[in-house]
């Protein structure tokens, strides 16, 4: 392994690690999910909606909304200490420190997605889709995720530097997310629909756009922990 | 041992509009202490975290043996009045994860070094349980184990009992000939008994330093 990818399993095993000690932070990540599928689910039972294209609108505003909560904390908890400078001196390297912190979060919105996506699946009563249209599904929901962990972790990065931080994340982040929020939905709705070939389009978009905010923060991260 | 130098000159910061900091300039090699003394606001933990590479100059020089640095550097040592570590993690986890980012992890290394801050009977408790004058002892052992060349406390005495002053003081008087060390202290009864230079500073202004 270089010393680049020691780095950056280190600080991404110890964000990790933070998250799994700090339960309380994780358990009402997950809690807040849940209660988001469950009062989703209740509500469209009362209404004519098509389960199937529910679905998928239900799964990511429950994820897009509760991801809001774990993502803001990537660099809250590293200012709140200062840790972030004893961080940097020994990194050496602020794009390593962003690369690591989107894969936490990453990994924290896959076990999130791992809670939600069943108990949606169960309480929505999606009819099941064949396994080839079931890997599609879990294609949109990495890559969903993916932009997720990306643009959030770098809003949090600008904003934490300045005054009115929680109200700022989401002011900023939603607009970003949008084309997150769209392809993530649209291609989820495809997969459920087994219309796959439909999807592929949602499918390349979501890749571009993750590719693209985890490339040039990568880049340009050195501006945006600077000061 | 060829001896490392630092060169600051006519470093200035700018925020806002303000000037944090104006035309200072000194230079100081391995076996140096400086100590940065001022009021509050003075433009003191500025120059230190301009110094450390963490903060951007808006014009002047920082130079490390002749040559710009920053976060790069590798072998800068940054202590502060806020301890630094994580709070969920163990004490021994929290060393072994920056020594392991300096890439010099040792057990024996961190043994050693726990030793030394009295810190070895409670190295797998978590950092938040600890008082705050056991937090600044580990992050004493956090700064030396990257085997650093230039250390940097700012306030390092905050938070500290007497028996963690003493050990400070011993520390900075036994890595005089390996590094060269600035403090940022409005406490100079500390640090009795080291001879260092000081430099003032004045509303971002560089005042007449001493020999003591």
């Amino acid at each position: 392994m270089t010393g680049y990818g020691l780095k950056l399993w280190l600080i991404y095993k110890k964000d990790f690690l933070t998250e799994l000690r700090t339960a309380d932070s994780l358990l009402s990540t997950i809690i807040f999910g849940i209660m988001l599928v469950v009062i989703f689910s209740f509500a469209f039972q009362l209404t004519d909606v098509a389960v199937d294209k529910a679905f998928a609108a239900v799964l990511w505003i429950s994820i897009f909304f509760t991801s809001t909560l774990s993502l803001q904390r990537s660099f809250a908890n590293e200012k709140e200490n200062d840790t972030i400078s004893a961080l940097l001196l020994a990194v050496g390297d602020r794009g390593c420190v962003f690369l690591a912190k989107v894969l936490a979060n990453l990994t924290t919105l896959v076990l999130l997605a791992a809670v939600i996506v069943p108990l949606a699946w169960i309480l929505i009563d999606v009819q099941a889709a064949g396994p080839n249209h079931f890997g599609l599904l879990l294609l949109s929901l990495l890559l969903g995720s993916w932009g997720l962990a990306a643009v959030g972790t770098l809003i949090n990065g600008i904003t934490v530097q300045l005054a009115g931080t929680r109200l700022l994340f989401p002011l900023l982040l939603f607009p970003l997310l949008v084309p997150v929020l769209i392809g993530s939905i649209l291609s989820s709705t495809a997969a459920i629909q087994q219309t796959g070939a439909s999807m592929w389009g949602w499918i390349y978009l979501l890749l571009c756009f993750d590719l693209i905010y985890t490339v040039v923060p990568l880049i340009l991260f050195d501006y945006v922990l600077e000061g | 041992m060829m001896k490392d130098q630092l060169i600051v000159n006519r470093l200035c910061k700018q925020i806002q509009n303000k000037a944090i900091l104006k035309d200072i300039s000194f230079s100081a090699s391995t076996g140096d202490i400086i100590v940065v003394s001022g009021h509050n606001g003075a433009g003191k933990t500025t120059l230190l975290r301009i110094i450390a590479g963490l903060m951007p100059k808006s014009s002047g020089e920082v130079l490390w043996n002749r040559q710009s640095y920053g976060l790069d550097h590798g072998q800068i040592g940054y202590m502060s009045h806020k301890p630094m570590l994580y709070e969920a993690l163990s004490v021994v986890d929290n060393l072994e994860f920056f020594a392991r980012l300096y890439g010099c992890w040792s057990a024996d290394k961190g043994r050693e070094l726990l030793k030394l801050t009295g810190l070895w009977l409670h190295r797998y408790e978590p950092v938040g349980v600890l008082s705050r004058g056991m937090q600044q002892r580990l992050a004493l052992a956090r700064v030396l184990i990257g085997a650093p060349r230039l250390l940097l406390y700012d306030e390092p005495f905050t938070g500290l009992d007497l028996e963690g002053q003493r050990l400070l003081r011993e520390i900075i008087q036994e890595y005089q000939s390996a590094a060269l060390q600035i403090i940022v202290t409005h406490e100079h009864s500390f640090l009795e008994g080291l001879v260092y230079r000081e430099i003032k500073l004045m509303n971002g202004k560089m005042e007449e330093g001493a020999l003591r």
